[in-house]
Parts: C-alpha cells; sequence; structure tokens
C-alpha cells in the first residue's frame, strides 16, 4: 500500500493553479476587466494616516459614497495643489468618523463633511466606519507590511475583485430567490465603482452608457422604498446636531476648519429626499447649529445642471465639471487660501 | 502575524531557505529563535519583553526545582513560578473582569465604588504560552523529565513560531529533544507540511471566513429575537467556523513546523464524529484537554477520591477550561455545560456497566477516562452515526454561551432556537446563506464521520497522485478565489 505523498501531486498542482490563474485573467481582461482596488479597513487605514500633513496642503473629505464619486482627485489636485484625502466610506454615515478625527488632538486640518442626508442623520451605517476606525486603531506591524505588499498584486490582476470576483461574490450572483423581507445581496455592474489607490471610485465608460447597467443600479437603489424607517426627527436629530456641533467646535478650537457639501442626487432619489429630508429642517439647521459654511449642489447653476446616471452618484465627466465647480466657489469665497 | 496572509509567505520562504543553509545547527536555532520572535513582535513589539520575561524566569526557576535538595524551597520557587506566570495571565487577561466583578459586587452590598475602566491589551496568544512554561515548571517540581540544557534551546520551544500564539500545546519533552539534534525536513516531510499548511489555510480562509463566518456574525450580532430557522443557521454557522478556525490553524501550524522538520503534536481529530463528550475531548483541542487532565484533574484528585469527587472534578476542570478562553461568564457557562454533560454521561456509563477502577495514569480520555452515554462505542454504524449527530447537536447549544458576548443574547438565541421568541422582524438571512451553511455543515460532519478512524495524511497518501494533484489544486484555487483578507484566527484572542 502507498504510505507516501508523490512529489507528481504537488507538481501537477501547482500546474493547475497557474493554468487556472492565467487563463482566468486573460478571460476577465478580455471582458474589459480593469484592475481596481478592494475599498476595505486596510486602504481606508492606510488613507486615514496621511491626515496630519500640513493643514495647508492637504484636505481631508468625508461623507457616504457620493463625494467618493463626485470629487475627481486629480482634477482637485490639479487645481489647487493640495492633497486630497479621501476618508468617505460607501454606504455609510461619517459621524463616527467625524467623531474620531475631532477626539484626535494631532489633527488640525481642514475637512470637507459631504452630507448625503438618509445616511448622515440615520443611526444605522456605522458598521463600515467602526471597521475601519477599529483596523486603524490595531492595526499590527504585520498587517501594514501586508498592505505593501498586496498593492501592488492588486494594481496587476484584474481577478483580485473582493466584491465582484471573490466566492460571495459569485454566489450572490445566483439570485436564489429569498424569503419575503429578506435584505438581498446588492448585485451591483460590472464597471460601477472601480476604486483607485487614493480610494477614488469612478463608474467605468461602459457603465456609463449601457442604460441596462444602469437601471440595475436604479432597481437597487428602488429597494430603498421598502425601508419602513422613518426619516430621524425629535430628540434623536437633536442628539445628532449636538454630536455633529461638538465634533465640529473640537476641530475650530484646534485651528481646523469644516465645510459641508451636499452633491448632486436625481430622479426619484432626489424626489424622495427632498420630501423626507426637507433642506430647512435638515441641511440649514445643521449650518445655523455648527457655524460653518454649507456649499449646496443646487445653489450654483452648473452643479444643478448636473445629472447622475444611475439618479445617486455622477458620472467621471460629472465629477470633473462638479469639482471643478466646488474650487471655483472656494476660491470665490476666499476660503482655505485657495 | 497570521499564516493567512502575504508577510507569512515571504517571512516563511525566507525561514526556509535559512534552515536548509549549510551552517551549524546551533546558528540554524538562533534563526528559528530570531525568527519567532519576530514572528510574535509583528503583532505588538513590546510584548516581547513579556515572553522574555516569562521564558527566562522560568529556564532558572525551573532548572532550581529539579536541582533544589529542600522540599520547602522547593515549594517557594513553584509557587514563585505559579505566581509569576498565572499573575500575569491574570493581570491581562482577567483584570479587568475581576474589577468589573469586584464592582459588582460592591454596589450589590451598598457600597459606591465606581473605578476608572482599566485599558488593559491582551498579549496575543498569553494563554498558550503561560500553559507551555507553567507545565515545563511543574514538571520540573515533580521531576517527570530532565532540565532542558540550554536557555537557547529552552526559548525555541517556548517561542518556536508555529505554536507560539494559538497552539498546540506543546510538553517539553514533545519538543525539546527534537531541537537537539540537527535536522532538517525530508522530502516526503516537506510535501507532508505544505500538504498541511494548504488544507490549514483553505479551512481557515474558505470555510470559515468565507463560507460561513458572515452567517453567524449576522445572527449573533441581531438585537432581537429571530425565527427558528436562522437561529439555528448561525448556531450552525459557528459551530463549522469555530472548528474550521481553531483546527485550520493548528493544521497550518503543524504543516509548517513539518516543513521545518519538526513534529508537532495533533491537537484536532475530528471532533464532530466524536460519540459522547467523553469522546468529543479526546478530538477536540487534544493538547489543552490532556493538559487540563494532567495539570488539573489529575492533581485535584481525578477519580481516586471517590465517585462524588470525581464528579466534582470534573466539574472544577470544565468550568477552568472554559475560563481559560475569555474573561466572561458566558465561557464560564459554556464549561459547566460542558462538565454537565459529562455527568450525565458518566452517570449513564456508571449505571450500565460496573467497570473495574481504572487509574488515572491510563490515557483512555483527556478528562474522564471511562464515560460515554453510548452502551458500546458502536464504531461506524448508523447507530453510532446517530450518536455522533446527537453529540454534536448537544455541543451546538453550548457554542450558544461561547460565542454570545451576554446572558441575555444566548438566552434570546436559545429561546429563538427553540421556537419559542416571536421574530422581532423579517427573517435575517438570505437563501444563499442557509444552503451555504447547510451545504458546509453536512459535508464537514460526513468528512469527520468517514474519516474519524483515519488522517488526512494516510488518506491523501493512498490516492492516485493525479487525484490528490487535483484536490491539492483546487483547495489552493479556492483559497485564491475567496480573496479574504487576513482576518484573525478566533483563537488568539484566548
Amino acid at each position: 500500500m502507498k504510505t507516501q505523498l508523490s512529489v507528481k501531486s504537488a507538481a501537477l498542482a501547482l500546474l493547475l493553479v497557474l493554468a487556472f490563474v492565467i487563463s482566468w485573467e486573460l478571460y476577465l481582461r478580455h471582458q474589459g476587466v480593469v484592475t481596481d482596488y478592494d475599498d476595505g479597513p486596510e486602504l481606508w487605514a492606510h488613507t486615514r494616516e496621511q491626515v496630519y500633513e500640513p493643514s495647508d496642503k492637504s484636505i481631508v473629505f468625508i461623507g457616504s459614497s457620493r463625494i467618493k464619486y463626485d470629487l475627481d482627485i486629480a482634477t482637485w489636485q490639479g487645481l489647487t495643489n493640495k492633497h486630497a484625502i479621501q476618508l468617505a466610506m460607501v454606504a455609510s454615515s461619517p459621524r463616527h468618523i467625524l467623531t474620531n478625527l475631532a477626539n484626535d488632538p494631532k489633527f488640525k486640518g481642514k475637512l470637507i463633511i459631504d452630507v448625503t442626508e438618509v445616511l448622515f442623520f440615520s443611526n444605522r451605517g456605522n458598521a463600515s466606519p467602526d471597521a475601519g476606525l477599529a483596523y486603524y486603531k490595531e492595526r499590527t506591524p504585520a498587517q501594514k507590511l501586508s498592505f505593501l505588499i498586496d498593492k501592488p498584486i492588486e494594481s496587476r490582476l484584474a481577478f483580485l475583485n473582493n466584491g465582484k470576483y471573490a466566492i460571495n461574490a459569485f454566489i450572490g450572483e445566483m439570485h436564489i430567490p429569498n424569503r419575503p423581507m429578506v435584505y438581498p445581496f446588492l448585485d451591483f455592474p460590472q464597471g460601477f465603482g472601480i476604486t483607485l489607490l487614493n480610494r477614488q471610485t469612478k463608474m467605468s465608460a461602459d457603465f456609463v452608457t449601457d442604460t441596462n447597467k444602469r437601471n440595475k443600479v436604479k432597481a437597487i437603489w428602488g429597494l430603498l422604498k421598502n425601508d419602513p424607517t422613518p426619516p430621524m426627527s425629535g430628540k434623536a436629530l437633536d442628539l445628532v446636531m449636538q454630536s455633529v456641533t461638538r465634533d465640529v467646535a473640537k476641530i475650530k478650537a484646534r485651528g481646523g476648519d469644516v465645510v459641508f457639501t451636499r452633491t448632486p442626487s436625481s430622479g426619484f432619489f432626489l424626489m424622495a429626499e427632498n420630501h423626507m429630508f426637507p433642506r430647512e429642517a435638515y441641511w440649514n439647521r445643521l449650518l445655523k447649529e455648527t457655524g460653518c459654511k454649507g456649499i449646496y449642489y443646487a445653489d450654483y447653476p452648473v452643479m444643478a445642471s448636473l445629472t447622475c446616471p444611475e439618479f445617486s452618484h455622477l458620472s467621471p465627466a460629472g465629477a470633473i465639471t462638479y469639482t471643478h465647480t466646488l474650487v471655483n466657489i472656494l476660491k470665490h469665497d476666499k476660503i482655505w487660501g485657495l | 502575524m497570521v499564516f493567512n496572509s502575504y508577510t507569512f509567505v515571504i517571512f516563511f520562504a525566507i525561514i526556509l531557505g535559512l534552515h536548509n543553509l549549510p551552517i551549524s545547527w546551533k546558528a540554524k536555532k538562533i534563526n528559528l529563535l530570531i525568527a519567532s520572535y519576530l514572528f510574535y513582535a509583528a503583532w505588538n513589539p513590546p510584548f516581547i519583553l513579556l515572553l522574555w520575561l516569562s521564558t527566562v524566569v522560568d529556564f532558572f526557576v525551573g532548572r532550581a526545582l529539579y536541582t533544589q535538595p529542600n522540599k520547602s524551597k522547593r515549594h517557594l520557587l513553584l509557587i514563585i513560578s505559579l505566581i509569576g506566570n498565572l499573575g500575569m495571565l491574570c493581570f491581562f487577561k482577567y483584570g479587568g473582569f475581576i474589577l468589573e466583578n469586584f464592582v459588582t459586587l460592591s454596589n450589590a452590598i451598598g457600597l459606591n465604588y465606581h473605578p476608572a475602566k482599566p485599558n488593559i491589551i491582551l498579549p496575543a496568544g498569553i494563554s498558550f504560552y503561560t500553559f507551555t512554561t507553567l507545565c515545563y515548571t511543574i514538571d520540573m517540581y515533580k521531576k517527570k523529565s530532565k532540565p532542558v540544557k540550554s536557555l537557547l534551546d529552552f526559548s525555541l520551544f517556548v517561542t518556536f513560531f508555529p505554536h507560539l500564539v494559538a497552539g498546540p500545546i506543546v510538553r517539553p519533552p514533545q519538543l525539546v529533544p527534537q531541537f537537539e539534534t540537527p535536522r532538517t525536513a525530508t522530502g516526503q516531510q516537506l510535501l507532508n507540511g505544505l500538504l498541511l499548511l494548504t488544507l490549514g489555510l483553505f479551512m481557515k480562509v474558505v470555510c470559515a471566513d468565507t463560507l460561513l463566518a458572515s452567517t453567524s456574525d449576522i445572527v449573533f450580532s441581531s438585537p432581537g429575537n429571530m425565527g427558528p430557522l436562522d437561529a439555528w443557521a448561525g448556531v450552525l454557522a459557528f459551530s463549522g467556523q469555530i472548528f474550521f478556525d481553531f483546527a485550520g490553524y493548528s493544521t497550518s501550524a503543524i504543516g509548517v513546523a513539518l516543513c521545518l522538520g519538526f513534529i508537532l503534536p495533533q491537537n484536532f481529530l475530528y471532533p464532530y464524529a466524536a460519540i459522547g463528550f467523553s469522546d468529543f475531548w479526546r478530538r477536540w483541542h487534544i493538547t489543552l484537554s490532556s493538559w487540563l487532565r494532567d495539570y488539573l484533574y489529575i492533581p485535584l484528585g481525578g477519580n481516586r477520591e471517590g465517585k462524588f469527587r470525581a464528579y466534582i472534578n470534573v466539574m472544577i476542570t470544565m468550568l477552568i477550561g472554559g475560563l481559560w478562553h475569555g474573561a466572561n461568564w458566558t465561557f464560564v457557562a459554556w464549561g459547566c455545560l460542558h462538565g454537565f454533560y459529562l455527568w450525565i454521561e458518566k452517570a449513564l456509563k456508571d449505571s450500565r456497566i460496573k467497570k473495574p477502577h481504572l487509574p488515572d495514569s491510563i490515557p483512555l480520555a483527556p478528562v474522564i477516562v471511562t464515560a460515554s452515554f453510548a452502551p458500546v462505542l458502536p464504531g461506524k454504524s448508523t447507530g453510532g452515526f446517530l450518536y455522533a449527530l446527537f453529540t454534536f447537536l448537544l455541543i451546538c447549544v453550548t457554542w450558544v454561551f461561547f460565542r454570545s458576548a451576554t446572558f441575555a443574547i444566548a438566552w434570546r438565541l436559545l429561546k429563538s432556537m427553540a421556537g419559542q421568541a416571536p421574530p422581532a422582524g423579517p427573517p435575517l438571512l438570505t437563501t444563499a446563506a442557509l444552503l451555504q451553511v447547510a451545504i458546509v455543515v453536512s459535508l464537514m460532519l460526513a468528512f469527520h464521520w468517514f474519516m474519524r478512524d483515519t488522517t488526512v495524511l494516510k488518506t491523501s497518501a493512498k490516492l492516485p497522485w493525479w487525484l490528490l494533484g487535483i484536490v491539492w489544486a483546487l483547495l489552493l484555487i479556492l483559497i485564491i478565489l475567496s480573496q479574504g483578507t487576513s482576518k484573525s484566527f478566533i483563537y488568539f484572542q484566548f
């Protein structure tokens, strides 16, 4: 009876793995898939450690997904010569990140906070920021080194895409029918979100022109209509306003500054937001209580004319226009010496 | 540093290269020791000082314990070692827990005592290396083995990176002799080691992290009641996750050591194929349960002092075993439930068969020697399988306490599993998640059952070379496709 492993088994395994990896990568490249980065806690933590750059040379951005799409970092840096540190997180509220920056005595910089009302004025959506903050706080030297090794690999292999080509993504894409009311797997089409190393998120050109893909994302946003949670109000809203005001005051007390932005939305998304979160009761109150400058896209004709292809985020071309206009407004109002 | 990371791949490749250089054995051991300290420092460099302290103190105390002829001085030395090791463990692991309970007790008797919450960071693997060094000094006290000759060998025994952070918990006679003579892996050992490393990573990255972790996290972090289907799926998912996570680490550790030519003890033996709870403890975290048997259960009196004391000793052992896992009463409840199961099993067994008294030295079972609720171990029969399934389901109930952060969560989940709690909201889990759990857990149980009397390496060696090559490739491809981030192993927190 055989009692030993054969070296031929190991050689065959190695050969099959190499054949699979090369074929899979070539196939995806042939399908037009491009390389991008996993927008997880590792990349976020790597970006978070950059906030201590001199405040006259960098500006930090926090928010939800919209500012990740709508701020074109290359355009911003070209126009302002200031490093844009993108700390926004998709599908989340930026409030815990704001608190973290406010409580960090070493952070004395300038901050732009983008407000997506349904997430900002909510006590949900803190899972990703909390995970990112915990990872940043507890990162080990080994994890930092793994990040440095991982990023060059990720930048060369298209199949390394956790959201699209990992086992769990394949299972989710089977669309097995669920029991009623179960929160489904959100199958965003390929090209909807390509993340760069600086955490800029972009739609692919193919996505922007493909009506079918855009409609798929609109249908996902449509699921939000099923959420029975009413907009935040009363005591809960008071607490949020107080917390944000307190955090902003801490940053200002150290010589930093804060500007709020409201990036564009379109279609039923915009209608629902206007209906559920009237500007006077939420946005205007936020600016009044914090004493900060606010840039609401609808107040500026160029920004107001922008349309989101899937109702919630700007296309790369729209992002360039938005960023140009944002910089112009900041320069016109002589904010932060731009 | 975790095995499932790029850093480890590079680290291991360098170590493997250095270990096979034509240099002296002492130089190779120094390389391994430095590598082990680097491996540990990759978590939190300052904690390496604790490791040094523990190593140096126990090396010299151990030697003195063995050579000191004066009995009272030997007692004193043992107490110093116990206080040093257990004191460090108590401070770092149980400091907050002890204070919290003291405050609760003080407040209960009317004292208004509210100290600041301590901010103590738990050094990785402290429970494991404390047990490793403790068993050395206790063995020296009992003169069960000879003192380690050199500080280098002792340091390497304590710090050897494959077992340092999450076991297997090694005893000096298992590892120290391997450091005394030059060794590198044979070609066969290298192949075996690489296969075990692949299997261990597959268990951790694919089965635990990718296929089961999110379902278990959703269910155990749910704030309200849920339907029995969701509750059971979450608990079954955790049962699979904890096995794949921990056994995955042990398998990787054994594989890594084997690639360097060292043999570590087996830590898991298909525990979900266990028939009864004493059988389960023969198969689950074997090095811990045998440690508890030899250094706690037997010193307490084992089953030498009558039935009643044996029952009490079992319970004490399981309660301390529970507390070893974490500073929370839920872990104590987990241990208590296992102790209770072992009581029932022993009572059933005692009522059925009158067996001659067996001395503790017969190592049939790690904790209890003769207990088993099955009348006779039926082996691989349908009856045996049903007993194993019943054992598994009762063990799943214990995992509820193990995984829940509070008793409130545990009770809520148990009530939901029994269908006694009206769901607080819509169903939690997608059909895909339910199917994932059903398929993975069923395959796991089937695999455990068919493999219960053999080992992976024996079975692999019997396969045709091309079939093993395909299976090996499949494991690697699934690891690559999981694209998991370097998630920490659950047992690191213990």
